[in-house]
């Protein structure tokens, strides 16, 4: 093959295996000249642009991360703040409850000896009018049965007793009458 | 049919005597495309106007961008080296991509194919080995000064005979590194260009349906390609501006002479 032959005889024509690789010093220089002006070039006017977009959108996604981990951070105070107001919410309430039932048991209680205490009043009260109705009642009686007493006497013994003996008698019947009444 | 292979570029004409070959040619298409590409990138981006293609240069410049933030330590080098190192993947990428171009072997003018890729040319891979392993070297003075990164290869045999050997070993590795970086992109480059005429010459009718594959396959490797030589321009240069002189390396020794003399120490730490 013409590329077989010409490696093999490449060295024994030009004298080097470097220009049998097809090494040309012009060329060589050239491409790296050319390449150093397209690095520089490049290093000038497109990367600066580049690698600024780049780093915009790091320090963007960077910002985006830390707002992300904020508002977690946030978000997981909130809830514990919650969870504490809800505590607070329950241990209030349950004193609420407790001290709601204890002073209804209080007032029940206090109603209840209230009550108790009118009633025994009202009791009270009754039976010293029931005395005192019956006391009266007893007294009417008294009077009336004198009124009888005396009526029905003035008229069985009317004439047949004297007046000493009929104020005797009379005074006798009252003595008595105040007795039955007592 | 008459199969014509040259390791070399083939002069297409002279202009006063300087030699303009096929793979300049195409270098120069391809340098202009770059350009074009980017600065209508570049100007775009300026005036905050979008597009797709727009977009997918950025991504790849951002992926670029955070894989040498990565890899290079220092920010402000890695900032410095960017272009460079960005540069060297699009024109890589985009010259090996032309090889792919329909015609390779066919378009002739004065019996020499028009069409070859700047890739496929030893001046321009060791031209861009050169640029690079200088670079690395500019950058390791400025970071180290000229004598810790002197110290690098050239050490007293009688004081540290085992760092002096080793530096003489890290100096051939310089030179292989670049050897390394010219050749490997020019081999795969010039294999590609041979694959893609042998597949064609060998299916003949059916090239048309048989080029398309191996055509995918050598935009493939183009970029593989170009990435290689992008991240083991950052490596490098990463290698040299962390590069830890003799002096450090008494002083590790030192260390690690003390910690084994109070163990307790050393594992309290530890």
């Amino acid at each position: 093959m013409n590329f077989i032959t010409q490696l093999a005889s490449a060295p024994e024509a030009n004298g080097g295996i470097v220009e049998a690789l097809g090494i040309d010093w012009r060329l060589l220089i050239l491409q790296i000249v050319a390449f150093l002006v397209l690095v520089v070039v490049l290093g000038k006017f497109v990367y600066p642009w580049l690698m600024k977009s780049v780093d915009e959108r790091q320090e963007n996604i960077e910002a985006a991360a830390k707002a992300a981990s904020k508002a977690q951070e946030a978000a997981a105070e909130s809830q514990a703040e919650t969870a504490k107001l809800l505590n607070e919410a329950r241990k209030e309430a349950s004193d609420i409850i407790a001290t709601a039932k204890l002073e209804a048991t209080e007032m029940k209680n206090s109603t209840e000896s209230k009550a108790k205490a009118t009633a025994e009043k009202i009791v009270a009260e009754a039976q010293v009018q029931l005395q005192k109705d019956i006391e009266a009642a007893k007294r009417e009686l008294h009077n009336e049965t004198l009124e009888l007493v005396s009526l029905a006497t003035e008229k069985v013994v009317k004439g047949a007793l004297t007046k000493t003996a009929n104020e005797k008698v009379i005074a006798e019947s009252l003595s008595e009458a105040t007795k039955g009444a007592r | 049919m008459d199969l014509h292979i040259s390791m070399s570029a083939e002069t297409l004409f002279t202009i006063g005597g300087f030699p303009v070959t096929n793979a300049l040619l195409t270098g120069v298409l391809g340098g202009l495309l770059v350009i074009a590409i980017l600065w209508y990138v570049g100007g775009k981006v300026k005036r905050g106007k979008y597009n797709r293609f727009v977009g997918l240069v950025q991504w790849v410049f951002e992926g670029l961008l955070n894989q040498i933030d990565n890899v290079v330590p220092d920010k402000k080098i890695a900032r410095k080296i960017t272009p460079l190192a960005v540069t060297i993947f699009f024109v890589v990428l985009l010259n090996y991509w032309l090889s792919v171009i329909p015609g390779l072997e066919t378009i002739k003018f004065n019996g020499v194919p028009l069409i070859r890729s700047l890739a496929a040319d030893l001046n321009f891979t060791v031209g861009l080995a050169i640029i690079t392993i200088v670079t690395v070297q500019i950058y390791a003075i400025k970071y180290l000064g000229v004598f810790a990164n002197g110290a690098r290869y050239f050490r007293n045999p009688f004081k540290d005979p085992v760092g002096a050997f080793e530096g003489i070993l890290e100096l051939i590795g310089e030179v292989s590194r670049g050897a390394a970086l010219a050749l490997r992109l020019f081999g795969n480059a010039f294999a590609g260009e041979i694959l893609l005429i042998v597949i064609a010459i060998l299916t003949s009718y059916f090239a048309a349906v048989t080029l398309p594959f191996f055509m995918l396959f050598e935009l493939f490797i183009g970029f593989i390609q170009a990435y290689v030589f992008f991240v083991l321009t950052l490596i490098f240069t990463s290698l040299a501006v962390s590069h830890h002189g003799p002096e450090e390396h008494h002083e590790v020794e030192a260390a690690s002479k003390k910690t084994k003399a109070s163990p307790v120490k050393s594992g309290a730490k530890v």
